[in-house]
């Protein structure tokens, strides 16, 4: 059972990560990283590193992804 | 002409230098070769139990590598002085747009759960997984949330300055007690009974340094977030 979550997690965090790279919008491409994000911290979880799987999801999923939504903001601002 | 040769002479230089220098710390390397392999973590994660800390992670990043989190610390201060000085201005926004009534419903509603959420992995950072920085960014989603949702909040400076000021000098002030009774950095010098293991006030110190770097890490990630947005109203 266990085999089958990482393998299914496996095959969606690469499905995922592919579709963020061909994303025409950049805001697309940011959300979709974001999953990769949820993705690992299944990984990280099913491991047995609940600690690092907490950072993982607040930071790597949670404010880096804003950074990444502020700094596209600010972009386009100056366009 | 005569630039571009020295330019060339001292990168050549340059490459000699790190070449020979890599060579003689292989050749140092390579003479003393350990015999056997040494664990140095296995060796650490034995002594866990004399803290009387149930999570071993935190035992980990609180005490034994307890300096190495003051600079991680200090790095996330410097970035966030950093953004402050770049994009922090005083002059207010002026945002025409008024955020969406659901936006504004949900945020009343969910603020207090995330903040006591937060606070909960802070406190609770010796026992269960989680800890500081977990719960300190934690809150700053919360913080996040408001500054989204309504327009005319803002996070009260004064009262970043005065807690991130207050966890900063208190965190090298407990350091500093441990290197005076006990001749260690950080020492833990409260009582740290292993039968008091998996209770709530156990482990001496390091619970309590936990919660001082929740709150520098949540003020600071909160005035990161502040700068990053009103910034963007007013480019």
């Amino acid at each position: 059972m266990i085999g089958f979550i990482v393998l299914a997690t496996f095959i969606g965090i690469i499905i995922v990560s592919f579709a963020a790279i061909i994303q025409p919008k950049l805001s697309d491409s940011i959300i979709l990283f974001m999953g990769v994000g949820l993705g690992s911290v299944v990984l990280f979880f099913v491991f047995g590193a609940p600690d690092v799987a907490l950072t993982e999801a607040v930071i790597g999923a949670g404010i880096s992804s804003l950074i990444f939504l502020m700094a596209l903001k600010h972009l386009k601002a100056q366009k | 002409m005569s630039i571009k040769r020295s330019l060339a002479t001292s990168t050549i230089s340059g490459f000699a230098l790190s070449a020979t220098l890599i060579l003689t710390f292989l050749n140092v390397l390579l003479q003393n070769l350990p015999t056997s392999v040494s664990r140095a973590g296995d060796a650490l994660l034995q002594l866990n139990s004399q803290e009387g800390v149930a999570n071993v992670v935190t035992t980990v990043v609180v005490y034994f590598r307890g300096f190495d989190t003051l600079g991680e610390i200090a790095v996330l201060f410097i970035a966030s002085l950093g953004l402050g000085l770049m994009l922090g201005s005083n002059s207010k926004c002026d945002i025409k747009a008024e955020s969406n009534f659901m936006l504004k419903t949900a945020s009343t509603i969910l603020f207090p759960i995330i903040m006591l959420y937060g606070m909960y992995v802070m406190i609770y950072g010796h026992l269960s997984p989680g800890g500081g920085f977990q719960g300190g960014v934690i809150i700053a989603s919360a913080v996040l949330l408001l500054l989204i949702s309504h327009k005319e909040f803002e996070v009260p400076h004064s009262l970043i300055v005065l807690l991130e000021t207050l966890a900063g000098v208190s965190y090298v002030l407990i350091g500093l007690i441990g290197l005076f009774t006990l001749d260690i950095f950080l020492g833990n010098f409260l009582p740290h009974d292993i039968s008091q293991m998996g209770m709530l006030l156990s482990g001496g110190i390091i619970p309590i340094i936990y919660i001082i770097v929740g709150i520098k890490v949540g003020s600071e990630m909160s005035m990161i977030t502040q700068n990053l947005i009103k910034r963007g109203e007013n480019v």
